[in-house]
Order: C-alpha cells, then sequence, then structure tokens
C-alpha cells in the first residue's frame, strides 16, 4: 500500500490566514505494507496535534487605527435576493440577508468584524493568531482537522464564507451546498483579489457598502506605502516560509510576491512547489532574508546552518522575522503587513 | 478483538468454532443485531447533542411516517436525516463491501494475507486522486467530483493492467497477479509520490483522501455507491461454490467442477468493482477488508456460503463502529481508527503465517 | 467410459503424451503404472479435462470433454487431489464436505441428502476419528485419506487418484486399495489411479497399463504385461526386485 510522512509544516500552516498554499510539501511515499503506513501517520498527526500555537512576534507596531472603515452609515437594506460569482466560478444565491454567518477563514472572520456585520456571525475557524479580539468568544466549527458540518448546521447557518484551494476541505463545501446552505469559496493570490473578497463578503452579508469603503481604504494605503518604496533600491530578498528540512520560499505570482515587491524588495521566488534548492538559493544569494517562520527560528538558528554563512545576508546580519499572519491574511490587515515590511527593508523610511 | 486473536492460537479454534459451526442463524441473528445497535449508536452520537428521544422521534417520522409531535428543531432534523444517516449507511455499505472483496481476494488467490486493495485498487485509487486534484475542476456530478470519478476510475484500472499483465506466459496465476499487483502498486505509489509533491495547495485534500473518512456522505453519493456495492456482493455470494473450490487449490476446484478461468475472472472483476466504489466513496480504509473475513472464519469456518455474508455484516458494524470512534475523537481520520484496531490483529495472522499452513 | 483416441499432449512445452488410444469400459479398474516422467500424470489430466490434447480426442460417457460443462465432468468423474495446501484453518468435515461441491444447491448449500453422502463418505474410508481436527495439523497420511474421503463424497461414476498411497503405511495402502476395491465392485465405480507399487498395482488391479516416454507400452492383465523383459527395458530394474504374483 502506501506511506506517508507528514511534513512538519502542514499543520500550522491551517491555522494561518489562507496560509495553506503553505503546505504545498512533497511528501515521501513509497509502497509498503498498511500497517507500518498508517501508524507513521498516526504518530505524525498526534504529534501535530500536540504542537503548540508559536505566537509570532510582531516587530513593526500595527496601526490598525490607520485603516478602518468609516462607521457603517445606516445600511440601507440592499436588494436581496443577491449573487455572487465566488472565487471558484461559483455562482451563489444568497435569498434573504443572512443572520447566521459562518466564516471559515481567518481572513474572513477578520474582514466581517471591520465592515461591521460582527452581530451576522455565528461561528468562525479556529485561528492560532486570533483577530480581533472581538471574534474570540464565537463557537469554533472547523479546525485543521476539519470542518464540523453538524454543529454549522446546528447554528442555522444561512451562509458560509470558506476558504479556496482546498483550505476548506471541497467536500465539507459540496456537502454544506447539498444541504441548501449558501456557500461562497474566496482566495486571493493578489491584493486586487484579496480586496475584490472583502466587497464580496460585503455584497453577501449586506454590508456592501461599509465594504466598498473599506476596501477602498486599503487600497490607498496600500498605494500610498508602496509610492513610499518606489524609488529605492530593491534589495534581492529571500522570504523563509520554513527551512526545517527543505526549504520552502514563496511563489510567482503570489499575493506574498506582490506585498513584497509593494514593499521595495527584489523577492526571491519559486514555483507552486514552494520548494527552493539551497544551491539556487545560494547562487541568487539574498541580501536581506525575512523569517516569515519567526516564531521558532532566530537569527542565530540561520547562522547555524551548515552552507549558509557564505550568503551576503547572513553575513550582513540582515535576518528579520517578520509577522507571517499579517502579509499572508488576505483581509482589511494588509496594508499592516505591508507597512511592516517596509519597515525592516527600509526602515528610514518614514511611514 | 484480543479475544479473536487469542482464538487464532491453533487447535483452540476447533471446537469454539463448531460450537457456532452448526448454527449459522444464531451467529447471523446476533451480527445483525450488532449492526443494528451500532447503527443506531451511530446515528445517536455526534459533534452536536441531540436528544436519543428526539433522534428516534425525528427517525420514526421520517423513515416511518410515523405522526410524531415535533419536538426538535429543524437544524436537528437536518443533522439526522440527511448529515448522520447517510454518514452511517455509506460506512456500513462501505464496511460491508470492503469485507466481501476481501473474503473473495482472500479466497481467491488462497492467501490470508491478501486484503481488497491488494492488487491495485489502493494506489489506483490514491493516484487518480491525486491527479484530480491537480487538476482544477470543480464540476460536481450526482454530488461526485473529479476525485470519485477518478479514484474510483484508477482503482479499476490498476486491477485490469495487474490481470493483464499477469497472464502473460504464467503458469501459476495467483502467485504471478499477487507479485504483478505489488510491482504496479509500487509504479503507482510513486506516481502518487509525484503528485503529491506537484499538488501545492491541494496536498491537505489529497492526503485526507489517502486516510479515509465518512464525513462527506450524502444521499446522493450512498444512492450511487451503495446500489455498485450491494451488486457486486451479491455476485460474490452467488460465487460462493467457487471460492469454497478454490480452498483446496486451482486444480482441485477444476476437479469439483469450478470453471477455474471463468471463476477467477469474474470474480476479480466484482471484487474489484465492490473495491473501487468504496473506495472512490470514502477514501482508502484499511483492514476492515482483511480482517472481517477473518474473524468470521473463526467462529464458522472456512465456507464461504457462511463467510461472505457474515462477513458483510461484521465488516459494516466495525466500519461504523470505526468512524463512530473517529468521529468522537473529533473526526481523526477514520483509517486512523481501524488501523489502531486492525494492526494487532495482522501482526498476529502474519505470526500464526509463519508457522506453515500447507495441507 | 472414458475414451482417449490419439491423443497427444503437452507438459510445459514438452511432449508428454503420444499417440495415446486407450478405452475404460465402465465399472473397469485400471492402473497406471510407468517411470517417473513417462506422462502418468499427464494422462490424468487429460483424461480429467484440465489439458486439453494438442492432437486427438477425450471423451467422457460419449461426450467430447472439452464440450462438457466443468460442472457436469465433476459429476460424473472425481478425482483424488495431490496433497494441497489450506490458506485457512479447515476441519476435516469441511473438507469432506467439499466434495459436494458439484451436488449442492448452487445458493442454498448442503442439502440433507449431501449431509448424508458426507457422513457416508467419512465412514466408509474411516476418518470418523479425525473430525474436528483442523486438516492444517494432519500427518501426510492422514490428509492423504481425507482427501479420498472427499473424493468418495463426490459420488461420482468414475473415480481416478493419482499416487493415492505414497504417504500411507502398510496397513493403509492395503486398506485404500481394498477400499478402492470395494467401490469398483460394490457401487460399479470406473477406477483409474496411477501408482509406483507394481506389487499393489498386480495385486489389486486387473488391468495395467504401462506409459513409458509418453506412450502406452502395454495394456492388460498384470501377468501379461509385467514380463521380465519389460520391467528391465521400462523401469531399468532387476526384474527380481518385482514380486508379482502370478
Amino acid at each position: 500500500m502506501i506511506q506517508f510522512a507528514i511534513p512538519r509544516a502542514l499543520r500550522p500552516s491551517f491555522a494561518a490566514a489562507h496560509a495553506s498554499r503553505r503546505t504545498a510539501r512533497s511528501a515521501a511515499v513509497r509502497g509498503g505494507r498498511p500497517t507500518i503506513g498508517l501508524l507513521v501517520a498516526t504518530l505524525v498527526l498526534a504529534a501535530c496535534a500536540g504542537a503548540p500555537a508559536t505566537p509570532i512576534p510582531t516587530t513593526a507596531p500595527t496601526a490598525t487605527a490607520q485603516v478602518t472603515a468609516p462607521p457603517a452609515t445606516s445600511t440601507p437594506a440592499p436588494a436581496f435576493p443577491v449573487t455572487i460569482t465566488d472565487d471558484e466560478g461559483t455562482i451563489v444565491t444568497i435569498p434573504r440577508r443572512p443572520i447566521s454567518v459562518v466564516s471559515l477563514t481567518p481572513a474572513a472572520t477578520e474582514t466581517l468584524f471591520a465592515i461591521g456585520a460582527a452581530s451576522q456571525v455565528t461561528g468562525k475557524v479556529e485561528d492560532i493568531t486570533p483577530y480581533p479580539p472581538e471574534a474570540d468568544g464565537l463557537p469554533i466549527v472547523a479546525t485543521y482537522k476539519g470542518t464540523e458540518i453538524e454543529k454549522i448546521v446546528a447554528l442555522n447557518a444561512d451562509l458560509v464564507i470558506a476558504g479556496g484551494l482546498g483550505f476548506t476541505p471541497p467536500s465539507a463545501v459540496a456537502q454544506l451546498r447539498s444541504l441548501g446552505i449558501p456557500v461562497i469559496v474566496l482566495y486571493a493570490a493578489s491584493v486586487n483579489e484579496a480586496l475584490a473578497g472583502i466587497e464580496a463578503i460585503g455584497t453577501a452579508t449586506g454590508n456592501a457598502d461599509a465594504a466598498v469603503a473599506l476596501s477602498r481604504a486599503v487600497r490607498g494605503e496600500m498605494d500610498r506605502l508602496a509610492g513610499l518604496t518606489a524609488g529605492l533600491a530593491k534589495p534581492r530578498t529571500f522570504y523563509e516560509i520554513d527551512a526545517t528540512s527543505d526549504i520552502y520560499t514563496v511563489p510567482a505570482g503570489s499575493l506574498y510576491e506582490e506585498l513584497l515587491t509593494m514593499a521595495g524588495a527584489d523577492p526571491i521566488t519559486t514555483d507552486v512547489s514552494y520548494q527552493i534548492s539551497l544551491e539556487t538559493l545560494i547562487t541568487l544569494d539574498p541580501e536581506v532574508i525575512l523569517l516569515g517562520d519567526g516564531g521558532y527560528t532566530t537569527m542565530a538558528d540561520v547562522r547555524a546552518r551548515p552552507n549558509w554563512s557564505g550568503i551576503r545576508a547572513v553575513m550582513e546580519g540582515k535576518i528579520y522575522p517578520v509577522n507571517d499572519t499579517l502579509i499572508t491574511r488576505p483581509g482589511p490587515r494588509l496594508a499592516d503587513g505591508l507597512r511592516a515590511l517596509i519597515s525592516v527593508l527600509h526602515p528610514e523610511v518614514r511611514l | 478483538m484480543p479475544a479473536a486473536v487469542g482464538a487464532l492460537a491453533p487447535r483452540r479454534s476447533s471446537g469454539f468454532r463448531t460450537a457456532f459451526a452448526r448454527r449459522p442463524i444464531v451467529v447471523g441473528a446476533l451480527g445483525l443485531a450488532l449492526l443494528v445497535f451500532i447503527t443506531i449508536l451511530g446515528i445517536a452520537a455526534g459533534t452536536v447533542v441531540i436528544a436519543p428521544g428526539d433522534t428516534v422521534a425525528i427517525l420514526a417520522h421520517r423513515l416511518l411516517g410515523l405522526d410524531v409531535a415535533q419536538s426538535w428543531t429543524s437544524a436537528a432534523e437536518t443533522i439526522v436525516v440527511d448529515l448522520r444517516l447517510p454518514r452511517v449507511l455509506t460506512a456500513a455499505v462501505v464496511g460491508a463491501g470492503l469485507a466481501v472483496a476481501g473474503a473473495a481476494f482472500q479466497g481467491l488467490l488462497r492467501n490470508p494475507l491478501a486484503d481488497p486493495y491488494v492488487l491495485g485498487t489502493a494506489s489506483g485509487a490514491a493516484l487518480g486522486a491525486a491527479i484530480a486534484v491537480i487538476i482544477p475542476v470543480r464540476a460536481l456530478f450526482l454530488q461526485f467530483g473529479l476525485l470519485h470519478a477518478l479514484a474510483f476510475l484508477g482503482a479499476l484500472s490498476a486491477v485490469f493492467v495487474v490481470y493483464r499483465l499477469s497472464r502473460l506466459g504464467s503458469r501459476a496465476p495467483m502467485t504471478s497477479l499477487l507479485l504483478t499487483g505489488y510491482a504496479v502498486s509500487s509504479l503507482l505509489a510513486a506516481g502518487l509520490a509525484m503528485a503529491m509533491y506537484l499538488s501545492g495547495a491541494g496536498l491537505r485534500q489529497i492526503f485526507a483522501y489517502l486516510l479515509g473518512g465518512f464525513e462527506a456522505s450524502s444521499w446522493g453519493r450512498v444512492a450511487v455507491a451503495a446500489p455498485l456495492i450491494v451488486l457486486a456482493s451479491a455476485v460474490i455470494f452467488l460465487r460462493a461454490r467457487s471460492l469454497n473450490g478454490m480452498l483446496l487449490g486451482e486444480e482441485a476446484a477444476a476437479h469439483l467442477g469450478v470453471d477455474v478461468r471463468r471463476e477467477r475472472a469474474v470474480l476479480l472483476a466484482v471484487a474489484s468493482l465492490a473495491t473501487a466504489a468504496a473506495v472512490a466513496v470514502s477514501g482508502l480504509i484499511g483492514f476492515v477488508g482483511l480482517v472481517a473475513p477473518h474473524v468470521v472464519r473463526l467462529i464458522v469456518g472456512p465456507n464461504a456460503r457462511l463467510v461472505l455474508p457474515l462477513a458483510a455484516l461484521l465488516g459494516a458494524s466495525l466500519m461504523v463502529g470505526a468512524d463512530l470512534v473517529a468521529r468522537l475523537l473529533g473526526e481523526i481520520p477514520v483509517g486512523v481508527v481501524t488501523a489502531v484496531v486492525g494492526a494487532p490483529f495482522f501482526l498476529a495472522l502474519l505470526r500464526r503465517a509463519q508457522t506453515g499452513y500447507e495441507l | 467410459m472414458i475414451r482417449l483416441d490419439g491423443v497427444t499432449a503437452l507438459y510445459r512445452d514438452r511432449t508428454a503424451l503420444r499417440d495415446v488410444t486407450l478405452h475404460i469400459a465402465p465399472g473397469e479398474r485400471v492402473a497406471v503404472v510407468g517411470p517417473n516422467g513417462a506422462g502418468k500424470s499427464t494422462l490424468l489430466r487429460v483424461v480429467a479435462g484440465l489439458l486439453r490434447p494438442t492432437v486427438g480426442i477425450v471423451e467422457l460417457d460419449g461426450h467430447p470433454i472439452d464440450r462438457l460443462e466443468r460442472l457436469a465432468v465433476a459429476r460424473r468423474l472425481s478425482v483424488v487431489p495431490q496433497l494441497p495446501t489450506l490458506p485457512f484453518a479447515t476441519t476435516v468435515e469441511e473438507v469432506v464436505a467439499l466434495g459436494r461441491l458439484p451436488h449442492e444447491h448452487p445458493i442454498r448449500g448442503m442439502r440433507p441428502g449431501d449431509r448424508a453422502a458426507v457422513a457416508a463418505a467419512i465412514e466408509r474410508v474411516g476418518v470418523g476419528h479425525l473430525l474436528g481436527r483442523d486438516a492444517r495439523e494432519l500427518s501426510l497420511g492422514e490428509r492423504q485419506l481425507v482427501l479420498l474421503a472427499m473424493a468418495v463424497a463426490q459420488d461420482a461414476r468414475a473415480l481416478i487418484l493419482d499416487e493415492p498411497t505414497v504417504h500411507l503405511d502398510l496397513r493403509h495402502q492395503v486398506e485404500v486399495m481394498e477400499l478402492v476395491g470395494d467401490l469398483n465392485v460394490r457401487d460399479g465405480t470406473t477406477i483409474l489411479a496411477v501408482l509406483h507399487d507394481l506389487g499393489l498395482a498386480a495385486h489389486f488391479f486387473p488391468r495395467l497399463i504401462v506409459l513409458d516416454h509418453g506412450r502406452v507400452v502395454a495394456d492388460g492383465p498384470p501377468s501379461d504385461v509385467l514380463a521380465p523383459d519389460l520391467i528391465r527395458d521400462v523401469f531399468g530394474v532387476d526384474p527380481a526386485f518385482v514380486r508379482v504374483a502370478r
């Protein structure tokens, strides 16, 4: 039969917003006896389940106050039913203004609270870096282990916002839809898509005006920040997602890459496998290393790695932990993420 | 389970067994009672607490059409009728199908260590599912996605290839089948590794498939998978005589009136069909197909006429029970539960196999 | 009952039978003898319909055997198989009951008549003391008797035995031969047996067929067939080693 080895980072990646793409890992698979394969899988799963959620230190002060939506001015009852085409191309009709919204991505949770839909939200996905604090009391209906459909049904959910690219298991999405619950699936590979997602959530929940205002505010702030780095030198930057065994970095065409570029970096990218060889990395010789895995990796760890000592960033000590959550979560705090990146890459810039 | 493993010890089995062998009806009734009991538990338990009274009332109302005063919420009704009932039924049907297919493969290959996956169905289905995850198509037909379709086709194609390859100039068809199955499985596993490597964000989904589970069950899926599995099992039941003949080997089977070549092809095809349908709806769940037939043989002996239906009952009960445990432990993969229960049994079986068992 | 006409057959790409013609009438008792590799087992496989001759005709009760369903063959012809391996624990009575496969109800299985036949076969072959035991744990000789009981339970008009006595002690050899004689005389069962022991063959069988290099080199009563010259030529031993009662 089949044997597996689950990559170490499989589990933390779930709870981090939309970082499901980080799960792109190879898994050693070879023929063998089912007993062993399943036992290995069991052990690894058990080990993963027990791993504590590591808090990720924030380097830059997050000035959330700078980007907030204008207070939801008496939203005029929008024309429900509304029809939305979600990011997977599914056409979803929401018959009434939802009064029990379940958020299956941390980004959606943040967005819902930022657009004044807090009173409509009844359940959320587990989040190891929870935000906002107001969402803390909500019942958790999904974890890295899966989506608990029964709980969602018991909440009488009339709208579910799910994550794409497999973040929410497609089978769960199909099942919810088969029960007549509208599900919109969102994911974002760019800032524009992230903002479109915010607006889609607004439309779906009857908070369109606030959502549009929020998305414009975020766009405006990000454009302003990008403008500040426009003329600066762009250091070749290696963004480390994980390097515990193999080395993982950001793929080309991802939200990561776009943010790094806006922050005035020249990011080293790879393909959809997220993997990069040490040889390639040494050849590309980054000037700056950003530790997206800063929760469990320090500059000393990087310096101690064999064969890394010749890399320019290592020699010059330009290794900085960053708050991965802010950068990868396609929600209302994207501008904060961008600001955090700029403050590390270009500390001279006055934000 | 420990009791059953103990009963594997040589000689002790016979007396224990003959006591039951004369009363297959009693064993069958016990098996049925076990299945009904576990099924009721499976419907009553879940992450959301629904009062047992309400559960019974909902079932009576919806299934039997009884006019019961409605004391429950519509959410509770949805949970019981549209989530738990199809889930338990899927588990039962898949468990029964795998157990029957396992019994057929063990009898056909004359190998007590054979299971429904031995001829490549598992790796074929896994590769199919992994490829489906990589292909960015999200269409659903009858609540089945590309993943289910490719898993189903992958399982069947793998067995077909194994069967055709094994027939090339071979004099010991069963040994050849087993070895070819192993070789093809290894090759497919390499393909699976590659697909997983390329799958990016889909890795989680592939992984979930490999460990199997019933959380995505629905009436629509039961309606497609159950008839396939039931039909294939029925065809196998009707061929109990052929499986009995093969107890003594193919040549002896031929002397006893079995058209070995034809029966082998038919049994392989339908057992693989049942397995493919099972793995398409529930992923790869090990051990039930291996263990259920053996436990039944320990109780009633090797007569396929008894083994097949009783293994179906036991397999269904084991699977519903394993799914229940998986659910109560917070939706852990059901394959993990069956492995924890089945692995000790498998080891005991291996130990026994080493002592030899030629007639 | 059994008729072979001009049969040539291959065993593993080697010609094992060449132009064999023989006829065994209903109720006959025939032993096939010959040195190793003479084609005896191939002959039995051809007669049982398991091996298709490349040339020639094999008939069972006047029907070409390859036109008959396996089930029809099994009802006419039972074969004591070589000692096979058993994949699962199987009791002695379960093995004997396999003899009823050609007769039992396709769905319901054994009927009272089948059970009676099993009990009778167990009684007749004398394996009653082995009931309840796992057939895999019996001695070679005991297993041979159990398989004989299975073939007897099959209740066919012809019985084919391939070296039925190799693992048996002298007493059991004689008992099996007497049982075979009894099946032949009392029940009219046609018997075709491959034997190594020329003495046993000559003593218990009125007709011997001698095979050598795939050909029938002699066919007739033991006294005619087992001439000293033939024993020397075919078996390559001094005829003094073979004492044939004349």
